[in-house]
């Protein structure tokens, strides 16, 4: 079922289209990569499911009603800009934050509690803002985004400041709240981690939706029917008993023990056979299919190559 | 409990919490005083450094009857003018009178060493007047002539009542010195509470702009409860201010300065206030200072002007407010904010001139206009209160700047609502006019 589908978005600026006709549905209890270059639109989508703008045309259904003023509050936003109150105390900003989003004073004290122990940052609450460092104010927005539990919580670039033992830390908090039910939107242009986390992805380029589906999916479909074979033995019999069944292309200078070759196989080969081959000519050690990274698919997509 | 309180009241504590806030407001009132009371303490004490004067008198009738003060020390000299003038550099200056000063006042000569000063000049002036006067005065042999002089001196006050009023049972002595006085201070703390608390919002909104507090805050309230709080938690914090001043003043003036001035002072100052002037008369004492005493004194008085301090200011703050809003959201700081501030400062700026114009008539076409149009009613009309104007005049007036607030607020919000994401470049009058068509 999905959680949140937006239905034929289009928003204009004085002198640009930001979104034109953007379609797509975010599965409930998925981590959903909202991905694209720099100024595509994605913030402007994400500010339309927010309610902070509306759009010129087209619906945001959140389950199977349009999203609604009130519905805000099942919403947590983590924007790219943090920001926080400088002057005030880390623990009193917190509970007004998460009183804004509805929770008593009590609740909030109490599930703060809860973060804080488990962020090990107990000794904050009375620090300013402004004491803080930088990685460290992310980890209080960060709590303060998921403190009132939202079924759906929007992620900008949440990873951006942080050190690798951090954002690690961050992400398992991540995967654990998709585990606990809630559903994530997750913008950015760190390939890496869209691969880590992400279920499914949407890929905006020019306010346009240009890619979207299942991560595993996408990138088999993209794969470009390349393979790898690692061998014990001659490369020569093997080239011969390989020849006419597939293009054999030079390996990349590789660190295993092993020789290896790649093979460019037509779409419609059998690769069964490929392999049977294979294994008549070396001692076949490894046969694996080369699945292109999302970085991959991400540059070809927005050049318009893929 | 709704978001606009919780933003008010995060606004509210931030900013009474603050140790500024607690010093200006206990100072502000000792601050008031001192600036009144500076100016008299100055004079008092500036009077020290003496000016010694020699003095050459042909004539030989005045320098007797010079007389010291404070400042100047005449000292007769048997020096010529031309020796003296030579010999006697150190002395402030030296004064030589002709020999013919009965008949020629004009033959007065000062030789200033340095610069010369007015207030030097003025006394020898007056003294040497004073002088001759008398002279010519004892030449006509008149009989008891002090006693005659001392019979003629009169000095006249006028002590003002409402003719429409001192029908009705309370009749006060109303002097307008005292209501001038007063309009003008009330005047002045409206205009300078708009100024300060307007600014303190504007500040605030690019604060927030800037550290993007408004990028979260947007995604948990509506741009509009969002700016409605602010002005309103700014505005309780005003509010609170002056109320402690309010307590401070009526406190003195109610329940300290009875105390504190001499009992036939009181007796006389409530006397008028209870209408019966006569009463008043008898004590023997400036009545202008008698009814501010019993004006600052008289509780119902007080606070009705403090009633309609509060409301005016509250309004015009509001009004004001908004405006100071809507441009802290259009730009990026406070330095950008300067040239689109203009139509706010402007009318606040009028209506300052136009108080100074209309205290001193306030019943005046101008002063009535004024003190309905919303821009400039909140000062104007404060300044006009003390002269306790009609009451339809002031609701009337009240009524106006609240519906322009609304207005103003519904305007601000759709400035509010796009300033706030817009950042960088530095909005025109033009694209702010645009902002308010934008459709969300």
């Amino acid at each position: 079922m999905d959680l949140l589908t937006v239905k034929h978005v289009t928003k204009q600026y004085a002198g640009h289209k930001a979104l034109d006709d953007v379609s797509l549905s975010i599965p409930q209890g998925s981590v959903y990569g909202l991905l694209g270059p720099n100024g595509a639109g994605k913030t402007t989508l994400i500010r339309i499911i927010n309610r902070i703008t509306a759009p010129d045309s087209g619906q945001v259904f959140l389950g199977d009603r349009e999203i609604a003023p009130e519905d805000i509050r099942r919403i947590g936003y983590l924007p790219e800009e943090r920001g926080l109150y400088k002057k005030m105390k880390v623990g009193e900003q917190a509970v007004f934050f998460a009183r804004l989003k509805g929770l008593s004073r009590r609740d909030a004290i109490a599930r703060l509690k809860v973060w804080f122990r488990k962020f090990g940052i107990e000794g904050w609450w009375d620090k300013k803002v402004e004491e803080l460092s930088k990685g460290m104010a992310q980890k209080i927005q960060f709590i303060v985004t998921v403190l009132h539990e939202p079924e759906l919580l929007i992620f900008d670039e949440p990873f951006s400041g942080f050190d690798p033992i951090n954002a690690n830390l961050l992400k398992e908090e991540i995967l654990a709240l998709r585990d606990k039910g809630a559903t994530i939107i997750f913008s950015t242009h760190n390939m890496s981690s869209v691969e880590e986390i992400c279920d499914h992805i949407s890929l905006i380029n020019k306010s346009q939706n240009i890619l979207s589906g299942n991560v595993d999916e996408i990138r088999r479909r993209h794969g470009s029917n390349l393979f790898e074979v690692q061998f014990r033995g001659e490369e020569e019999p093997l080239r011969e008993r390989l020849a006419g069944r597939c293009e054999i292309l030079e390996s990349p200078e590789s660190e295993s023990a092993y020789r290896s070759l790649r093979l460019r196989v037509g779409q419609d080969a059998d690769i069964r056979a490929v392999i049977a081959a294979t294994n008549e000519a070396v001692e076949l050690r490894s046969f694996r299919e080369i699945i292109p990274s999302m970085n991959d698919i991400f540059i070809r997509a927005v050049n318009g190559t893929l | 409990m709704s978001n606009v309180s919780i933003i008010i009241g995060r606004e509210f504590n931030e900013r009474v919490r603050k140790k500024s806030f607690i010093i200006t407001t206990l100072l502000m009132p000792v601050l008031m005083l001192a600036l009144m009371v500076a100016p008299a303490l100055i004079m008092q004490f500036s009077g020290g450094d003496e000016k010694r004067i020699a003095v050459i008198d042909e004539s030989g009738r005045i320098a007797p009857l010079l007389t010291d003060d404070d400042e100047l020390r005449f000292e007769t000299t048997d020096l010529p003018a031309d020796a003296a003038r030579k010999v006697l550099t150190d002395r402030f200056a030296i004064l030589c009178i002709g020999g013919d000063i009965l008949d020629n006042p004009s033959n007065v000569k000062l030789y200033v060493n340095g610069s010369s000063s007015l207030t030097v000049e003025s006394n020898i002036e007056k003294q040497i007047e004073k002088i001759i006067e008398e002279e010519k005065l004892r030449s006509y042999d008149i009989e008891n002539l002090q006693q005659i002089l001392d019979d003629v001196k009169t000095s006249v006050t006028v002590q003002t009542f409402r003719n429409d009023k001192s029908q009705e049972e309370d009749s006060q002595a109303q002097s307008s010195l005292v209501a001038m006085g007063l309009g003008y201070i009330l005047g002045f703390v409206l205009y300078m509470f708009l100024l300060i608390y307007g600014a303190m919002v504007m500040q605030s909104v690019i604060e927030e702009k800037n550290s993007r507090v408004l990028e979260v805050m947007v995604s948990s309230v509506r741009p509009f409860d969002l700016m409605l709080g602010k002005i309103l938690g700014v505005a309780s914090v005003a509010v609170v201010q002056i109320l402690v001043w309010g307590i401070l003043v009526v406190g003195v003036g109610g329940v300290v300065l009875p105390h504190l001035m001499p009992e036939e002072v009181m007796a006389g100052a409530q006397a008028m206030q209870q209408g019966i002037p006569d009463a008043a008369a008898s004590v023997d004492m400036n009545p202008e200072v008698m009814q501010a005493v019993a004006a600052i004194t008289d509780l119902g008085y007080v606070v009705k002007i403090f009633a309609c301090l509060v409301l005016f200011l509250l309004g015009g703050y509001l009004l004001y407010s908004a405006m100071f809003a809507a441009v802290g959201s259009a730009v990026d700081n406070v330095q950008d904010a300067q040239q689109l501030q203009l139509p706010i400062t402007i009318p606040v700026i009028l209506a300052l001139l136009m108080m100074l114009a209309v205290i001193k008539d306030p019943n005046s076409q101008l002063a009535f206009w004024f003190s309905l149009v919303p821009f400039t009613s909140p000062v104007v009309m404060m300044a006009r209160i003390p002269y306790d104007i009609p009451m339809w005049e002031i609701l009337l007036s009240l009524a106006l700047l609240y519906a322009t607030f609304i207005g103003m607020v519904w305007l601000a919000a759709k400035i509010y609502r796009v300033g706030i994401f817009m950042y960088g470049k530095k909005p025109t009058f033009k694209e702010l006019a645009k902002w308010i068509r934008y459709k969300y």
